[in-house]
């Protein structure tokens, strides 16, 4: 593949030996993580570019849409659940279910396009779903890798609104994908820990709806951050495609393309920083958790 | 084709559909789903007779046609009928989801039977195959994997088949850890039977209610990815009627106005999809005894 179609047996050969391929798999494997205990992912045969600093390169545009989207998902995500849960099977409640398990139905690759259809081609609110920025404004310089905080940060206010304006659509799309999720599983944690014996109890010492409310919330908060935190693993196959329809340049869409044109290399620091991004995320979670566990008595 | 509605709810739907109305009553999402899913598995059964064109049937004097007139939604940039397009598309999405989550029952819930039963090294062993599957969209490694092995039918079934089968072994698993130890498991091991007879006939029909609800979640889940996968080019290929591979194909006329392409294809795609998981949420609380049905 990487000799051309014209190669003959013995190019096939030397590159096969310049890359490794004729040593056993084992051989191969070990070899490729010692590179990777150096920070040596392999080149990408599309760019000839180290796969380590193609990454570096993109991930802050990804993160930048993710977090974006994770806080904006869960601010409209959980209290929609809760205040469904309070009332459950009155209109709202309803309403909020059949709409989030709409938004789980929806692909949302399609979404976006439509989206993009509506608010660019037809209202010509949204900006063109071709990159960060726009074409005629310089990027700003490189600080936390976001274009719109970078330009805050710098003053310079033409190059933030440019930013702004490409941003809003991807991140809305995102928001509301990311929330219906949560929305479904912030009701039933709510639901369970409403019709738990605690708060029967709670309710049969006469506290008032509002204290056993905030009770039931104490105990459903675990529950909530881990499934928010499982959650953005699927998120990253979302960022990977709202990337792609908004050529958002982002790692996502890097890797995408990775997968489509089998550039080995690059399929492989994908999956691993995916991997490694998710372990973190649980990690986190897990101290999350345990920080405000009533019974681990870390917050006194 | 028409195996779509038999399968999805076969032990239960049998003894609830002999009582539709209160069916209905109980679980109204169950009975919306049902409507909704048996409606496309009769548009793929007869999709020849209810088409009104040949889905790949080119008329080149009228590419790109807006919906209206001869063609109802239009055609696409190869001057094909979308409205035939879009019926016929039914088909890949049953032909696909079926198959796939035939094999996911077929592997996951006897490795959740006898890792359940039996515990040990196989149970590790699944354990951490759940745990990798949590730290990773299932669907980019389905993409992966079918990139690298061949863009066949055959292979997005087998692929999103195995890459989903642990769902089935969790849940399953789960419930024959609590029937492991009960009365009546004890005292068919008592009376002699082989550990065999013990796990499939003994347990296995108490333990597999919890998966009737996962079919049609994974079947939800199987025509969803197979779309993305289509939607990236990978699997079924562009002239093929498949719903992902018509929304790739409009996804380029989306900015220049030409809307129809890819909007049509993706609301039957939303459809199928949420038909399959108001089936599936449907079918929870039916099974769930701890929650109350809706709308009492």
């Amino acid at each position: 593949m990487l000799s051309g179609p014209m190669a003959n047996e013995a190019e096939i050969e030397e590159v096969r030996r310049s890359l490794g391929l004729d040593r056993p798999i084992f051989e191969q494997f070990f070899v490729y993580v010692q590179n990777l205990l150096r920070g040596d992912l392999g080149k990408s045969w599309q760019s000839n570019e180290p796969v380590l600093d193609e990454i570096l390169l993109r991930l802050p545009a990804s993160i930048e849409l993710l977090i974006l989207a994770l806080v904006t998902g869960t601010i409209i995500g959980v209290p929609t659940g809760l205040y469904a849960a309070y009332r459950p099977n009155r209109l709202f409640d309803q309403i909020t279910r059949f709409g989030s398990l709409l938004g789980f139905s929806i692909p949302t690759y399609w979404f976006a396009l439509v989206a993009t259809f509506v608010f660019f081609f037809l209202l010509r609110w949204a900006a063109p779903p071709l990159g960060r920025i726009g074409m005629e404004v310089f990027p700003p310089p490189d600080i936390t890798g976001s274009y719109f905080v970078d330009s805050l940060l710098t003053g310079n206010l033409a190059a933030a609104s440019s930013a702004g304006h490409h941003l809003l659509l991807p991140a809305i799309v995102f928001s509301i994908i990311v929330s219906a999720p949560i929305i479904k599983q912030t009701r039933a944690i709510a639901l369970e820990a409403l019709g738990s014996d605690y708060v029967r109890y709670a309710r049969a010492c006469g506290y008032g709806p509002g204290l056993v409310r905030r009770i039931a919330l104490r105990a459903s908060f675990a529950p909530i951050v881990t499934f928010i935190g499982s959650e953005t693993t699927t998120m990253l196959l979302a960022v990977s495609l709202i990337e792609f329809i908004f050529s958002w340049g982002g790692f996502g869409q890097w890797g995408l393309n990775a997968i489509l044109f089998g550039d080995f290399a690059a399929v492989q620091g994908y999956v691993l920083v995916l991997a490694t991004f998710s372990a973190f995320v649980f990690l986190f979670v897990d101290l999350l958790v345990l920080l405000f566990e009533p019974r681990s008595g870390l917050l006194k | 084709m028409t195996t779509a509605s038999r399968t999805a709810p076969k032990p239960i739907g049998m003894r609830l559909l002999s009582n539709s109305r209160g069916l209905t009553r109980r679980s109204p999402t169950f009975a919306a789903g049902l409507i909704i899913v048996g409606f496309f598995a009769f548009l793929s059964f007869f999709a020849s007779w209810v088409a009104p064109f040949n889905p790949i049937q080119v008329f080149p004097d009228s590419v790109l046609t807006a919906p209206g007139g001869q063609f109802f939604l239009g055609t696409d940039g190869n001057g094909m009928d979308v409205f035939s397009r879009v019926i016929h598309g039914s088909r890949f999405a049953f032909s696909i989801a079926i198959p796939s989550v035939v094999l996911m029952i077929a592997i996951g819930v006897p490795l959740g039977l006898i890792t359940g039963y039996r515990g040990g090294m196989l149970d590790e062993i699944l354990l951490r195959i759940l745990d990798v599957m949590r730290s990773f969209p299932a669907i980019i490694l389905a993409l992966a994997v079918v990139a690298a092995t061949g863009q066949t039918l055959l292979n997005v079934i087998i692929v999103l088949g195995l890459v989903e089968a642990p769902i089935f072994a969790r849940v399953v698993r789960a419930e024959v850890l609590t029937l492991r130890s009960s009365g009546f498991v004890e005292s068919a091991v008592a009376a002699g039977n082989s550990t065999r007879r013990v796990i499939f006939v003994h347990i296995m029909p108490n333990a597999i209610s919890g998966a009737t609800a996962q079919i049609a979640l994974r079947m939800a889940w199987a025509v969803r990815a197979s779309a993305t996968l289509a939607f990236l080019g990978i699997g079924i290929q562009a002239p093929a009627p498949e719903w992902g591979a018509m929304i790739r194909q409009g996804a380029e006329f989306m900015i220049s106005g030409q809307w129809w392409i890819a909007l049509f294809p993706g609301i039957a795609l939303v459809c199928i999809v949420l038909g399959f998981n108001l089936l599936g949420d449907g079918l929870h609380d039916l099974l769930d005894p701890k929650r109350k049905p809706t709308g009492k």
